[in-house]
């Protein structure tokens, strides 16, 4: 009795949580799924902790919440946001995020996704019932061609999907990039939903630029971010919509029949949360930037092709070498099998048949320093007197004595 | 920087919502409680209780919290709450489910309907729903594209009008959505009733959706799930949650039931909603669902007394009260007052008398087969029963004119 509906039928587990399942198997050490081993700040749990003995756990709207985010984006980037008609609060950004979607995409709605990209944007919009139109950002360094994204325009583009900082390669969007976006979007009279939980994870000194916050852009843009990656609690979901009133009302008419509300202690201890001092997002910052570094010239030594290194989020993406013959799924495989270390390998981010969209890997580096410190170890263990990775040298398995 | 709103040059885009969203506003809940707080009303219109839920439930959150359980949990649920829910459903219903691959962990049930219908409804399918209805089950459906027809229940009994259903079935429909104990009449769908559903269901081969998430609020007869009956399991996906049982709404934690090719459209439509669910809560869920009966006796003996204050205070006061036999609401026939119809009575019993109720009509529809009926609450504590009951007695004045 096949009862599934079309679009349903059409998709497959999450390759990203399959990984996981044998990487747990074989008791491997996860570099693949983007949430933190170590523990969450202290001052954001006991605030929860206070707010489910306080009572808080009937059904909420914590206008605070959207308060805080709207001042947030005002420091961060000079946007006037209305914290009572512009923020809906969701069950993370995974919900703001389908809740945009399904409140601006009609059937055969075409949205422009740039490629590689975070697995979920495309069945979302599928579910919809868009069109996902892919632009490829150009590697090594993951730049926009802005005259391919243009090509990438049609009478039926609704809207344009941006992820700045970028899973799964790090990149943080440039201004010139930005412009360039916002030039075309308005040319097109076109939406733009970012995703920008990645927003406080940025390096060298490097800003988050916000799309909206650039002229003419606010008025078409839907942000979607929320407290996972920057407060460490991927698990409470906890997220938020910002977009003009009348697009901001309805995703919150959609979000209330989706999920109705965010989890209603963890709201309470948001605001905890976004209160956090300066020096918070300072060591946020510092103690990834010195994780990256680690396992970014860890990847160097041991033959990756590391042209580009991250500029933001807790990814990075490496290249095998030409001298390796696996490819990306065949290397993860080996990985963990023989290191017992699991990382993600980049095929599921690609949508095209683009030649580079075997060759990558991607690692995460949101892990607790003796993790990576494990995890490096038992890479070099597979390593030949030069450094290098054995499987990289003779391009094939190694053949053990 | 000044607003980056007014660029000459670009013109404001034309609102660009969703056609789904053509017919949704705010809901009427949201509608009711902000008069309600402008008036100072006392709230027996939304369902949320105004007393917490139990200490060993909040105490397993807390613990949950301080044991670091804060970073995404598996999609379709903690393995631990998979399992309490199957215990409980075998309990309850003496069906044996695969925790693993028949149950799912949503954003509270609202968000498993979401999941259900997203994932097993195509457009054009047809869904029947009998009327009054929740809310939110005619615009997820909407957004699945589904035709939806209803059949209404009808004062004073509301039974089941099976004929009606029988002749309304088709080749092109997919499901029936079940709501039992149903709200907003409180009506129990009997044995006989879900006999002569199934077996037109299996006739058909149509799918059930059953939300019974009052199901331990059974008061006049015992609940029964219509996954139980002969040949319904395969065909059915139960929906519950947490919220309603044990007083604490804003957790959402809810749960789908399903043979696993259901479940499998359930929950790939679910992983690109929210793709998890707030992870200390459910683990806080399945000590809470393996709360001793004496738990369930309680809540029952509370209810029902809560249910004696407000129904004799409503007939003492004129209304005429419709049998209720289970939920923790009540329908009554407010038209003694010689208001226009349910919105009119509403807006007039906050304004005037200082108490809540919510107009029915938004539940059918056809609101106009609504408006005589009103729902009331009896989920608060006694005191505020009882004062709501005072200022019906003293301000509500029967108008036949």
């Amino acid at each position: 009795m096949e009862k599934l509906s079309s679009v349903a039928k059409a998709l497959e587990p999450s390759p990203i949580q399959q990984l996981s399942f044998l990487a747990q198997q074989c008791n491997a050490i996860n570099l693949a799924e983007g949430f933190p081993d170590f523990v969450a700040p202290a001052h954001i749990k006991n605030a929860a902790v206070l707010a489910i003995n306080s009572d808080f756990n009937q059904y909420r709207h914590v206008q605070g919440i959207c308060d805080y985010v709207a001042q947030k984006m005002k420091e961060m980037h000079d946007m006037s946001i209305d914290p009572l008609t512009d923020i809906v609060i969701c069950c993370g950004q995974s919900e703001a995020f389908a809740a945009a979607i399904f409140a601006i995409i009609d059937h055969g709605d075409e949205v422009i996704v740039f490629d590689p990209s975070y697995e979920t944007y495309d069945t979302c919009i599928r579910l919809a019932g868009g069109v996902p139109v892919y632009v490829g950002l150009d590697p090594p360094y993951w730049t926009l061609d802005p005259y391919k994204l243009e090509k990438a325009f049609t009478d039926k583009t609704k809207a344009m999907v941006l992820n700045s900082p970028h899973n799964p390669t790090g990149k943080v969007f440039t201004k010139d990039e930005l412009e360039a976006i916002s030039v075309v979007c308005t040319r097109w009279d076109v939406l733009a939903v970012t995703d920008e939980v990645y927003e406080h994870i940025t390096y060298d000194s490097r800003s988050h630029v916000s799309l909206a916050s650039l002229p003419g852009m606010q008025s078409r843009t839907v942000i979607t971010s929320s407290l996972s990656k920057t407060y460490s609690v991927t698990g409470w979901r906890v997220g938020w919509a910002i977009a003009p009133p009348r697009i901001a009302s309805a995703i919150r008419n959609i979000h209330i029949r989706l999920t109705d509300s965010a989890p209603a202690p963890f709201q309470e201890a948001a605001l905890a949360a976004l209160r956090s001092p300066p020096s918070y997002f300072k060591t946020l910052r510092s103690d990834y930037e010195s994780k990256r570094d680690c396992i970014f010239e860890l990847l160097v030594k041991v033959g990756f092709k590391m042209v580009f290194k991250p500029q933001g989020s807790f990814f990075v993406f490496a290249e095998l070498p030409e001298t390796c013959y696996l490819s990306d799924i065949e290397f993860v495989e080996e990985l963990i099998k023989q290191a017992g270390v699991v990382a993600v390998p980049g095929a599921g981010f690609f949508h095209g048949d683009g030649c580079c969209s075997r060759r990558y890997i991607r690692f995460a580096f949101c892990k607790s320093n003796e993790t990576l410190t494990a995890a490096a170890a038992k890479i070099n263990e597979l390593a030949e007197g030069d450094g290098r990775l054995k499987i990289f040298e003779h391009g094939k398995l190694r053949v053990p004595t | 920087m000044a607003e980056n709103d007014s660029t000459k040059n670009s013109v404001a885009p034309t609102l660009q919502v969703a056609k789904r969203l053509e017919k949704f506003k705010t809901t009427i809940f949201t509608q009711m409680s902000s008069l309600a707080i402008k008036h100072s009303a006392i709230n027996l219109g939304q369902g949320s209780p105004n007393f917490d839920g139990p200490d060993f439930v909040k105490e397993a959150a807390i613990q949950a919290i301080r044991d670091g359980k804060n970073q995404y949990a598996p999609g379709c649920g903690v393995p631990d709450l998979n399992l309490a829910v199957a215990e409980r459903f075998k309990k309850d219903t003496g069906l044996v489910v695969d925790p693993e691959k028949e149950v799912t962990v949503t954003s509270g049930c609202t968000q498993a309907i979401a999941a259900t219908m997203l994932g097993l409804v195509n457009p054009g399918d047809e869904v029947i729903v009998f009327a009054p209805f929740y809310d939110s089950y005619e615009a997820t459906l909407s957004m699945a594209g589904a035709v939806t027809k209803s059949i209404t229940l009808r004062p004073p009994s509301f039974s089941a009008p099976i004929d009606e259903l029988r002749s309304l079935v088709s080749k092109t429909t997919r499901a029936i959505l079940l709501n039992t104990p149903h709200n907003p009449t409180g009506k129990m769908f009997t044995r006989e009733e879900l006999d002569a559903i199934a077996s037109i269901c299996i006739e058909h081969d149509v799918l059930v959706f059953s939300d019974e998430v009052y199901d331990k609020f059974a008061f006049e007869m015992d609940h029964i799930s219509i996954a139980s009956l002969p040949g319904m399991y395969e065909r059915t996906v139960t929906l519950n949650s947490l919220g309603k049982t044990f007083s604490l709404t804003g957790w959402k934690i809810g749960w789908a039931i399903a043979p696993p090719q259901l479940t499998w459209g359930v929950r790939q439509a679910h992983s690109f909603l929210t793709f998890a669910t707030a992870t200390p809560l459910q683990h806080a869920a399945a000590a809470a669902l393996l709360a001793p009966d004496s738990y369930f006796e309680e809540l029952r003996r509370d209810y029902l007394a809560k249910k004696s204050i407000l129904v004799e205070g409503l007939q003492s006061v004129g209304f005429k009260v419709f049998p209720s036999s289970g939920t923790y609401f009540v329908v009554v026939d407010h038209t003694p007052f010689g208001q226009e119809n349910d919105v009119a009575f509403c807006e007039y019993l906050i304004k005037e008398v200082g108490v809540v109720a919510i107009p029915t009509s938004v539940f059918y529809l056809n609101p106009e087969e609504g408006k005589n009926l009103v729902r009331f609450t009896f989920c608060k504590d006694e005191q505020t029963l009882r004062n709501a009951v005072e200022r019906m007695k003293e301000k509500l004045i029967v108008n036949t004119h």
